[in-house]
């Protein structure tokens, strides 16, 4: 009895796949009984097809039925039974899927292949000491990554498929002991409630995840290395890893996280204290500065230190713009510069920093057009941007907003800018963590690994910032 | 997400309420009427203050979850509690005017050079608009972030002080009628505990935690006493020509110049306790308006402050002698009645729920 007419039916799906050229299809007889392989070229392993599917199927000798396929023959790890209406996502999943017309029931092997990079050190988390593995665009090795550095029972990974053209794979993974169900709950709701035709990258799913996705201020923390998120999950955090991303984000986010770092915990907790504190006055100058400078120029010159408002006074003098407009212009030209250095080739690069330090820049304070102080200044401010590069998109926009304020209202505008930014910070939370934790509100254990940093042996609870489900670490 | 604060959050809100309107001016007005003594009445109207705040967590220990406002409708009736959350009103809105237009004074001589009045109002105004729209949890979490910084520069501005020469100032010139007749003259800039009492229905109170509320209470108070002792050490006799108080310490330091400007630092000090205080004063005057009228919300409770703010403020701050004099010639009474007989009557409500209870009990 004739169960499928194999012919007929890859017909069918090389229709329905559009006559792609890397459609496949093999065939194996033995004797009236026949074997149909389906398969996509470009996603699939040849070798391996060969040497586990077709090099068992020449030496076995026996009567072929699907059972003896599934369980004697076939040399595959991930080998399952599948409907007949998922062939067409199995087909596009890189699985190999076998039809045969002695059986109604279809096989699908995964044999999916495709090119991959080495887990090598991102760009963005480079570590003095430490481990230098980072994550990269496959989802598989990604995982291996994490499991690697937690050996343990607890760990769950769930996965999702979300995209309606991608059909992109997603992991959610968390410490079963350590993770609140609540936020687990709250956060696999939302990946299922995700109606989107493709993810390309992580970010995609950012806004369907935060709680108020028209914010400036990011809600979900994110990392490229296995030992940041192997950690942040020992927390009680959860990850997301969406497959082709080697960014995995991770939930509940506290803004205390951007200013950690790797290499904080790979070094003395004491120099890492005082690391901390200047990555937190990089913070305040990057936003502040520009602001601030202004302000003092154009409304409280008379709180200036006398030296310091006569050299102000001799470089600005003569200066064809308002101080506003010159700051402005500085702060311009820096933004430009920085998005041509992200554009161009690296070997452009040299050229860039030419035209734009030694050209724009000297030139232009020699031209008169804009004064040396200003420059410090705006440059002071972008390259302390850099010590928080997580939030630097943030900070940037923040940079313009208090340039503004510092330059119609003075230092009352960015007092008064600065509360309003941390009264709405506070009145944001991630999951239910308040986004200023430890600090306000004051959680008085977590401040153990917060600005001021103890010794691993003296962090031995877990952060309540959290809400993890136990407290000690052990 | 439920608008409550911890007792911490409420003992930092006392201590910032506490600085308003002394900081500045008053150890001056008080020097020009009682020169040096004034640092007796100072600490008898502390004392007063500091017995609300007892009252206020038996208060809070007897009616645990209920509104001023509920708690005083049942026994001085709906009219009643209507008629003092009026007084509130008032004295919330007066109390941000008499900030605002001692700082305004402050920031025009010292910073701006001249008339700036719009930008302090842009910049107050929609500062106070967002936190009461925010409501007293990211209020409060924003003034217990920014506590340790003001803290500090408070502190700074004293130790500063010592850096000049200084001499104990002369106590004993004024009669003790004077000096008892200070305290209610100067009675409207104390009495912030009020806004503690609008806000009960609001804090997470923990009897463990009744000493740390207490804390910042005394540190507050203590801060403020050194302030006018240091400032009085420091100018003696000429203490009432000098009417920025806290800045004025850091004036004729050794390291005044040697560091630098220092007085950014009394000036950020200032400028950052004005803003949380005119935000709890806002609050405040919000937390009232709605419980006078329920049906309508903060919106519009908003709406009526920004308006009579900057309708008063033409009346008065315009007007600075007038603001100065109103402090001390009808402002008091309100002062009297909002910041001492209040507490006092609701020590008494203590006491009848005690007493309803054990009737029942019987």
């Amino acid at each position: 009895m004739s169960y499928f007419n194999l012919d007929k039916k890859i017909e069918e799906y090389k229709m329905l796949l559009n006559d792609s050229i890397d459609f496949a299809h093999r065939f194996y007889e033995k004797g009236d009984q026949k074997i149909a392989f389906i398969f996509l070229k470009s996603i699939t392993s040849q070798e391996l097809l060969s040497e586990a599917v077709f090099t068992p199927l020449q030496f076995y000798n026996g009567k072929l039925s699907i059972e003896n396929l599934q369980n004697k023959i076939l040399k595959c790890s991930d080998i399952k039974e599948i409907e007949e209406d998922e062939i067409i996502n199995e087909i596009l999943g890189g699985k190999i899927i076998l039809l045969t017309n002695f059986s109604d029931k279809v096989i699908a092997i995964d044999l999916l292949k495709f090119p991959t990079r080495q887990p090598t050190e991102p760009p963005t988390s480079p570590v003095i000491q430490g481990p230098r593995e980072g994550f990269v665009e496959d989802l598989q090795t990604n995982i291996t990554l994490i499991r690697r550095r937690l050996k343990t029972k607890n760990l769950v990974l769930k996965s999702f498929q979300i995209g309606s053209e991608s059909q992109t794979k997603i992991a959610v993974t968390y410490l079963k002991d350590i993770a609140n169900d609540e936020i687990v709950r709250k956060v696999i709701k939302k990946l299922k409630k995700i109606k989107i035709d493709g993810i390309i990258d992580s970010y995609y799913i950012l806004s369907f995840l935060e709680e108020r996705p028209n914010s400036l201020f990011k809600q979900i923390g994110n990392a490229e290395k296995p030992d940041i998120i192997a950690s942040k999950m020992l927390e009680g955090k959860i990850a997301i890893i969406v497959d082709n991303s080697p960014i995995v984000l991770t939930v509940p986010f506290a803004i205390i996280e951007d200013l950690q770092n790797s290499n904080d915990y790979y070094t003395n907790h004491h120099y890492s204290s005082v690391i901390r504190v200047i990555r937190l006055l990089g913070l305040l100058i990057a936003i502040l500065a520009p602001g601030f400078y202004l302000s003092l120029q154009i409304f409280h010159y008379n709180i200036l230190p006398l030296n310091f408002l006569v050299t102000i006074a001799d470089t600005t003098l003569g200066l064809p713009f308002t101080p506003f407009i010159e700051i402005a212009f500085i702060f311009l030209l820096f933004q430009i510069l920085y998005e041509v250095s992200l554009r161009l080739p690296s070997y452009l690069g040299l050229a860039t920093s030419v035209v734009g330090a030694l050209i724009l820049g000297d030139t232009g304070v020699k031209a008169g057009l804009i004064s040396p102080p200003g420059v410090i200044i705006v440059a002071l401010a972008k390259i302390a941007l850099y010590t928080v590069p997580e939030q630097a998109s943030q900070i940037t926009v923040l940079q313009i907003v208090f340039l503004i304020l510092g330059g119609s209202l003075g230092i009352m505008g960015i007092m008064a800018g600065m509360v309003y930014v941390v009264n709405y910070l506070n009145k944001l939370d991630s999951y239910g963590t308040p986004y200023l934790a430890p600090y306000s509100p004051r959680i008085p254990k977590d401040l153990k690994d917060a600005i001021i940093t103890n010794s691993i042996i003296e962090m031995d609870e877990l952060p309540k910032t959290y809400s993890p489900k136990k407290e000690k670490r052990k | 997400m439920k608008d409550r604060i911890s007792m911490r959050q409420a003992g930092i809100i006392s201590l910032l309420i506490i600085f308003s309107n002394k900081i500045l001016l008053l150890p001056s007005l008080m020097h020009e009427y009682i020169k040096a003594d004034a640092m007796f009445a100072i600490i008898m109207l502390f004392a007063i203050e500091f017995l609300a705040v007892p009252i206020f967590l038996k208060l809070k220990r007897t009616f645990p979850q209920e509104r001023l406002y509920d708690i005083l409708k049942r026994y001085i009736t709906v009219v009643g509690a209507k008629l003092l959350y009026i007084a509130s009103l008032v004295f919330m809105i007066f109390k941000a005017l008499l900030v605002f237009s001692v700082v305004y004074v402050y920031l025009k001589e010292q910073i701006y050079q001249n008339e700036f009045v719009w930008i302090a109002l842009i910049s107050f105004l929609p500062i106070m608009n967002h936190a009461v729209m925010s409501g007293i949890k990211p209020t409060a979490r924003t003034m217990e972030l920014f506590f340790g910084v003001l803290i500090a520069g408070f502190v700074f501005c004293l130790i500063i002080s010592f850096f000049t020469p200084i001499s104990t100032p002369y106590f004993f010139v004024s009669s003790a009628k004077d000096i008892f007749a200070s305290i209610y003259k100067y009675a409207f800039t104390f009495g912030d505990s009020l806004f503690l009492y609008l806000i009960i229905d609001k804090i997470d109170y923990k009897k463990s935690e009744e000493k740390k509320f207490y804390f910042y209470v005394a540190f507050g108070m203590f801060l403020v006493v050194a302030l006018f002792f240091l400032f009085y050490c420091k100018y003696q006799l000429t203490s009432f020509m000098h009417n920025n108080a806290l800045a004025d310490l850091l004036v004729f330091s050794v390291h005044f110049n040697a560091i630098g400007r220092l007085d950014i630092v009394a000036m950020l000090t200032i400028m950052l306790s004005t803003l949380f205080q005119m935000e709890l004063f806002c609050y405040g005057f919000c937390e009232s308006f709605i419980s006078i009228f329920p049906p309508l919300n903060k919106k519009y409770a908003i709406i009526l402050f920004d308006l009579m703010f900057l309708i008063l403020y033409y009346i008065f701050i315009g007007k600075y002698e007038i603001m100065v004099k109103s402090t001390i010639t009808w402002l008091p009474v309100l002062g009297v009645i909002m910041g001492y007989i209040f507490p006092l009557a609701c020590y008494i409500f203590t006491f009848l729920k005690r007493r309803g209870n054990n009737e029942k009990s019987d």
